[in-house]
This record gives structure tokens, sequence and C-alpha cells, in this order.
């Protein structure tokens, strides 16, 4: 129907205190798409926007080739949701809630249901209430993923999680996308595991999108320089390098727009490269975010 | 269509589910209050009929607040929401299933006084009329409740609704008392459906009708819904 | 897939480490010259690595020629004589690089550096020595 899963233009949505500001996404599908950003940078306001939970000001919202908010009955048939300020009923057992789902839904895979109960370590007929955080967190996956739903859409999956319950969680994850059809958008403020399974990474930050790019092209542009400045030498700002730190003789260049040439431009003004290094993607959002501050003069 | 109707369907009957055991209290005390009343002689006629009306108070001041505050205190909204349906969906099945526990009481009482009256002729058939008016009433007031409960969303909304409907029959009854037309035949053997008694119920169920409506024009304009 | 490990301590791109112990199975011989290798997404899932890390890996390999990708076939080992070898010998010429840079570093002229190398090899095979 659609090349893409999820497809975000010139969406604006205004509170009092927080505005989301001309945010455009694009997920294909069959891929997985990492949000970054702090906490209160607009993840989940995007998120709820994407779902249709809240209507946004200005801009198109398509998600599995339908309008959002509009046409939101049609896409949650195919989506499936989960929220860190999700809850289920406290009152009621994980089986119920599997019944209630399966209620609804016919694509529920009952053997991937008992098989994800074993993974996750789960067991049916306890109470939600009687539940860990992680357990909680586990359970509500679970509900999802059996259903076997286009497009997942996860705020938060794996915060505050204990890493044996995470590892459990993106390996699930990960088996999801052996089908080609299946696609994932996930936030997390957790650098790692958006490392390791996005296909994308959308980086918010103060309601923009300050970055937005497949993740290896995103990774390589950034390089962190150890550098070595002889006395009398200053360090000339460079193309597609945003900072530099120096204390004495000992510089760090810290570029995100990385090019072959760089360290030889580096040697040219009479500075040793000591050592090129690739950057994490936590590094890489720390050094993101103090940039793009620094150049709204914030 | 099917699959929409479904699921509002499944969204009722999970409300009913989790108020099991409400549900069941409803029942033994409805039916307790309807074999006191079947006694036919004082006191327990009287006790019976308070008993049911309880009730249908109690009912009318709790089910609400915990069928449609609690989604959004508990933090389950979300996952309702996540649902193939729509915020207008879940208003009426929550419409639905708030109003349809509150039956549960409501209808025996109005059995049990109908019967009353017209079987067993406890008092003359000229009271039909105004058991039906006065019966209607929590009927009115409990899809208020619901309906400010669901557009208010908050504890505040709720205090409100409870304030203004509880305090409203007292008033009708009072203006009722003070009408001739509504008074007069209430010792005659028949029933009477005069005009002014027609105007009445066909009031309450106007107001009914228009408080659904607001609700549903309400609840289409939220554009924040979680 | 056992034997397979993405490390975080290891701070060179997932891409690399994951070319690397492909490399490393076909130069043990574990991966046989031909052989059918697991499809881009089914090494992703195994790995639980993204899709697109994988991709770079196999494009990457394709380009050195250590594997060859066929349309509708899947992904295969390429053939080619002594492919273990001739990966251990690129191995040992980026080790030598390095060396030669930090040769370089500490002023060091290619005698020197030979005469250095004799003696490390020395030193080594007496290790060896019962």
């Amino acid at each position: 129907m659609n090349d893409f899963a999820v497809q975000f233009q010139g969406v604006s949505k205004r509170y009092k205190y927080f505005t989301l500001d001309n945010i455009d996404l694009q997920l294909p599908v069959g891929q997985v798409m990492g949000l970054i950003g702090q906490n209160g940078a607009g993840k989940s306001t995007t998120i709820r926007i994407l779902m249709g939970l809240v209507h946004q000001d200005e801009g198109q919202v398509q998600v599995l080739g339908r309008h959002m908010p509009e046409e939101q009955i049609a896409a949650k048939w195919d989506i499936g949701f989960t929220s860190e300020d999700l809850r289920l009923y406290d009152a009621m057992t994980l089986e119920w809630h599997m019944g209630f789902i399966r209620s609804i839904y016919s694509t529920w895979d009952a053997e991937y249901a008992k098989l994800l109960l074993k993974r996750f370590g789960l067991v049916a007929e306890q109470k939600m209430k009687g539940l860990s955080h992680g357990q909680r967190v586990k359970a509500a996956l679970l509900l999802v993923l059996a259903r076997r739903p286009r497009l997942l859409v996860l705020d938060e999956p794996t915060t505050g999680l204990d890493p044996v319950a995470r590892h459990e969680i993106l390996r699930e994850l990960t088996g999801a996308m052996a089908d080609e059809e299946c696609s994932i958008l996930f936030s997390s403020h957790n650098t790692q595991d958006v490392e390791q399974i996005s296909d994308q990474i959308a980086f918010l930050d103060r309601g923009r999108l300050i970055d937005s790019s497949d993740k290896e092209t995103y990774l390589d542009r950034w390089r962190r320089l150890r550098l070595e400045v002889p006395a009398g030498i200053g360090l000339p700002a460079l193309r597609g390098v945003i900072a530099v730190k120096q204390e004495g003789r000992i510089a760090i260049a810290t570029a995100n727009a990385f090019e072959a040439d760089l360290p030889n431009a580096y040697e040219r003004t009479g500075a040793r490269v000591q050592r090129v290094e690739n950057m994490t993607l936590e590094e890489i959002f720390v050094a993101n975010v103090e940039h793009s501050r620094e150049d709204v003069n914030v | 269509m099917n699959a929409q109707t479904s699921v509002v369907r499944q969204m009722v009957w999970k409300d009913i589910q989790m108020h099991r055991k409400l549900m069941a209290s409803l029942m033994i005390f409805g039916a307790a209050g309807l074999g006191l009343f079947l006694v036919k002689r004082e006191p327990y006629t009287v006790l019976g009929g308070i008993a049911l009306f309880t009730a249908l108070i109690l009912t009318s001041a709790f089910v609400p607040g915990s069928n449609i505050l609690n989604e959004r205190k508990r933090q389950t909204l979300p996952f309702l929401m996540s649902l193939p349906i729509s915020a207008i969906q879940y208003t009426t099945a929550k419409l639905l299933s708030t109003v349809g526990m509150f039956l549960i009481p409501w209808t025996t009482l109005v059995i049990a006084a109908i019967w009353m009256i017209a079987v067993e002729g406890v008092l003359p058939h000229g009271a039909i009329p105004m058991a039906l008016m006065l019966l209607t009433l929590p009927f009115v007031n409990v899809c208020g409740i619901t309906a400010m409960n669901l557009v208010g969303e908050t504890e505040g909304w709720n205090g409100a609704a409870q304030v203004i409907f509880n305090s409203v029959p007292g008033v009708i009854w009072y203006l009722i008392t003070l009408s001739p037309a509504l008074t007069r035949d209430l010792g005659s053997s028949q029933a009477v459906w005069n005009p002014t008694v027609l105007t009445f119920l066909g009031s309450e169920f106007a107001v009914i009708v228009l408080i659904l409506a607001l609700t549903y024009y309400l609840q289409s304009r939220k554009r924040d819904f979680v | 897939m056992d034997g397979f490990l993405i490390s975080q301590a290891d701070k060179r791109p997932m891409y690399l480490q994951i070319m690397e112990q492909i490399k490393q199975r076909i130069a043990v011989g574990d991966w046989a010259e031909g052989q059918q290798i697991p499809s881009i997404r089914q090494l992703s899932v195994d790995l639980q690595v993204s899709v697109i890390t994988v991709k770079r890996a196999y494009l990457e390999l394709e380009r050195e020629g250590v594997i060859v990708t066929r349309h509708g076939k899947g992904s295969q080992v390429a053939e080619g004589v002594d492919l273990g070898i001739q990966l251990r010998e690129a191995e040992l010429d980026q080790h030598l690089e390095q060396a030669a840079k930090l040769g370089a570093m500490l002023g060091m002229t290619s005698r020197d550096l030979e005469k250095r190398l004799r003696s490390v090899v020395e030193k080594s095979v007496e290790k060896e020595l019962p």
C-alpha cells in the first residue's frame, strides 16, 4: 500500500509550556526507528500524536497509510502500543488481559503468547498488582507482541528495567523484525538500546527535531579527535567540527560531519592527531544537545 | 462496523466484569429489598422501599467515579485507547456500562413499585403516573453524573455532578406538589395520563437526550484525549 | 548463533565487529568456501542488531570479495583460493601498518623497525620452546 509505516510532515502541537515544532519524520516499512531525547523533549507527545490520542495543531500524520487522527480506528487494528505510563488492570490477571485482547484481535498467536510467558518469566494466573515493575512492562509488551501487529509503537519500552529484562525485550523486538512487513518505532533515553537495534534515528530536543538519519550514516558522521597542540598554535575552526575543548597543549575536537581529510587538516595547522575515535550514541547525544542549544542561543 | 460494535461490546463487558462484586451485592440487596417489599405489611414495605432506593443512590454515587474516573487515575486509559476505537466509541461504551449497571437496581425498583400499585393495590392506581415521574428522576440523574464524569474527567467534576443532580430531585419534588394538574388525580382508582403528566415525562426524556447529545458533542471536540 | 558477540566494550562500530567475526569464521574454516551464510535479516535477528548494520557489514564484505550475494539466492562465502590465508594475511598487514605508524612516531627508521621485529620474533620463539 505505502512504502512508509510512519510519516510526519510539518507536525506541530502547542501546549502552555511546551511546543512541538515542525516535526518531519519518515519510517520505511520493515525498519526500526529510535526516538531519542531527554525527558520533556517531546518524544511522548510525538508518539501520542502518532497514535491519534492527541490531535496535532498543524501538519500531516500518516500511519500505515492512514491519516491520523481521523482514521485512527483503522490504523489501530494494525498497531501495538505500549507506554511507560500505561498500566493494566490491577485487580485482573494477566490471563484475563490476554483473553480480553484475544476477544478483540483476530491475529492473536496463542503459541507465541505461551512462548513469551516462558521467555519473560511471567505467570498468567497472577494478578497485575502482584507484579514488579519489570514484569508489568513485559506483560504489557506480551499483550502487544502476541498479536503480531504490523507496527509496534513503544514509548520507553526498556526504561527502568534490569539488564536481563532489557535483554529479553530487545531479543523479542529484533525477533519481531524477522517479518519484513513489521516496523517498530520506539522512544528511549537509553541510547544503548537505540544504538543496537535501530535502523533510523530521530533526535528530539525541546520540541524540535535536531537530527534525523539512518543510524550507520549518523554514527559515521561523528568522531572525537584527540590532538596535541604545540605552543603558539591556535586551532582554527574547521568545517565539520562543532566543539573543541582545550587545556594547555591537549585538545579534544568533536566533529559531527567527519570527513577522511579532517585529521590531515589538523596536521596541516601544526597540531598532531594522537587518536581518532568513534563516539557512542550516548556521547553523541550529549554533544548534540549541547551544540544545538548553543546554536539557538539558549 | 461489525468489528467496531464488537470492541464496544467487549469494553462494556469488561466494565461489568471489573465491577462484578458490586453487581453481585447490588443484586442481593435488590432481591432482599424486593423480598421485604412483597411481605406487604408495614414496616416491611417501607424498609424494602428504602433498601431499593438506597441501592439506587449508592450506585449513581459510586459507579460513575469507579467506572470512569479510575481509568484516568489508574492510568489504564492509554491501554484502552490503544485499542481500535475512537473517543466517541469509548464514550458510548462507558455510557452503556455505567448506566447499564445502574439499571439493575433501578429496574428492580420500578418493577417493584408498579407491581405494588397495579397488582397488589398498596396505593390507588392514580399514583402510577406520579410513581413513574418520580422514579425517572434518578435515571436522569445517573445520566447527568455519568456525563459530567466523562467530560470533566476529574474528581472535582464528579463532586459537582453529585451535588447538582442529587439536590435537583428535591426541588422538583417540591414543584410537583405545587402543581394541581399533577397531584389532582393521585387518589383516583384509575391512572390518569393528563397532558401535564405527559409533558413532564416527555421533558425528563428530553433532558436525557440533551445530556447525551451534549456529552457526545463535547467529547468529539477534545483534542488531547489521553 | 553462538560464537558471535557484539561487544559494547569494543569501541569499534558494530558493523566492523560483525565483519571481523565473519572473516574469522571463514579463516578458521567453520564457514567453507561457497557455503550459504545466514541472510541479513536472519543474522540481525540472531545477533539482536539492526538490519541496517548487518546490511552494511555484508556490503563491505562483498566489496572486499569475501562474500557474494546473489539476488534471490542469499549470500555465500566467496570462492577463492586460500581465502582463509588471504584474510589472515590482510590481518597481518593491518598489524604491520600499525607497527609502522608507531615506529614513525618513535622516530625509528625502517631498519630499526626490522631489527626490532626480528628480536621480537626470536623472543617469542624462545618462549614456545619446551
